[in-house]
């Protein structure tokens, strides 16, 4: 079992020795040991303070993943059934255009967590209900999981590049801008978003890639044909609030939340411990879909979305050492310090 | 095929226009209880506006 809540708690608790990570300085401020990197620590403190990371991460990998399951193929089917129910006349369009809303953007998260194979790997009794539940996840906001997949894998290898990360685009100078460019992104001429995307995968070329832009095409004339025969027979409005809008309210969100507010500014910071910020999130921890603690996932992708915070906590005196700005979340009860 | 196809996706913006917002126009003008302007259907006023907006977009690359 990789969860005992006693190494759990003594983790949290256990006293940070400062010794273990300040570097020894002479009484000129010259550093006694010869240091290697930009973050002030020696060889031997660094590895001793990974190999504490290791250990307090094992910790929160896997645990309970079925919730996830249950929410992905729930909402899907909730969704689904919006479509008759309305054209029957039986819906509250704004409130199942919320909902919708709310799916679209959700599926983004149970969908991530199958990506990175959280819910069952290669080889695992479970692994089809892994592929499910990324598959009908990103349905709603018209991003096959093939593409979404191999594109957010390609992120974390490539964290902030501005060649090879994929959601570089997505780059902005303020929050403002940072919305505006979700919606811009996605504009037909521009290369940015699922076009940036399907330009990448025509590059790779590999089979995996040629999959993935295939289901891509098919899933977008599927959506079209969903919004042109509805619309056709007098659905427009249905086809727009239960579809078309939410598609693109969770595309911005997700964009904003899951990508440029966790790697803002992204220029110049590509190395593990400097590629994702700490932020105070104004719409809280649930809101921001558990993006405030983002560098625990891209240091450990293994660790599932709702247990990022914990092991934040668990570990935050480890980042702090390696530089990380730890202030906005501040250990629970501290004050925040900056807002994001 | 592939031809076919990309020229479909190049095309998709004026196909939305026509085959999306034009029919939500007219619908939400219906809606609504909006008179189309020169004796005009919703249906024939939301094809102009759709079509147009549309090919415009397949031009410019930009839907505003």
């Amino acid at each position: 079992m990789l969860e005992d809540p006693k190494l759990v708690q003594d983790a949290i608790k256990a006293p940070v020795e400062p010794a273990l990570y300040k570097p020894a300085l002479d009484s000129g401020g010259a550093r006694a040991i010869p240091l290697g990197r930009d973050d002030g620590l020696d060889r031997h403190t660094r590895r001793n303070l990974r190999k504490e990371e290791i250990e307090i991460a094992r910790q929160f990998h896997g645990g309970r993943m079925w919730p996830y399951a249950v929410a992905a193929f729930g909402c899907f089917a909730l969704w689904v059934s919006f479509f008759p129910l309305a054209i029957m006349g039986y819906l509250n369009l704004p409130l199942a255009c919320l909902i919708s809303c709310v799916i679209a953007t959700g599926g983004y998260v149970t969908s991530h967590e199958a990506m990175h194979s959280n819910i069952a790997r290669k080889g695992e009794k479970l692994r089809w209900l892994n592929e499910a539940v990324g598959a009908v996840s990103t349905i709603p906001i018209v991003f096959p999981f093939s593409m979404a997949r191999i594109m957010h894998l390609e992120h974390h290898y490539h964290c902030n590049d501005p060649l090879k990360d994929p959601d570089y685009t997505d780059e902005a100078p303020n929050w403002w801008m940072a919305i505006y460019k979700t919606w811009y992104n996605r504009q037909p001429g521009v290369d940015g978003s699922i076009h940036h995307y399907k330009r990448i995968l025509a590059e790779m070329g590999t089979p995996e890639a040629q999959r993935a832009l295939k289901e891509t095409m098919l899933l977008q004339l599927f959506f079209m044909a969903v919004l042109f025969t509805m619309s056709w027979n007098g659905y427009a409005i249905e086809a727009a609030l239960l579809w078309w809008l939410p598609r693109h309210v969770g595309l911005s969100y997700i964009r904003f939340y899951l990508s440029w507010a966790p790697h803002h500014p992204r220029e110049g910071k590509t190395g593990r411990y400097e590629n994702t910020n700490l932020f105070k999130s104004k719409l809280g921890h649930v809101m921001s879909m558990g993006m405030q603690y983002h560098i625990i996932h891209h240091m450990y992708p293994g660790i599932p979305n709702h247990r990022t915070k914990h092991a934040y906590y668990a570990m935050r005196h480890i980042l702090e050492a390696r530089g990380v700005d730890v202030s906005p979340l501040p250990p629970v009860g501290g004050p925040a310090v900056k807002g994001s | 095929m592939e031809n076919v196809l990309k020229q479909v996706f190049y095309w998709m913006p004026f196909f939305f226009g026509i085959g999306f917002i034009a029919p939500l126009i007219a619908q939400t003008m219906n809606l609504w209880h909006w008179q189309a302007p020169f004796g005009l259907s919703t249906t024939a006023f939301g094809l102009i506006i759709g079509g147009a907006w549309g090919l415009q977009t397949v031009i410019r690359g930009r839907w505003v």
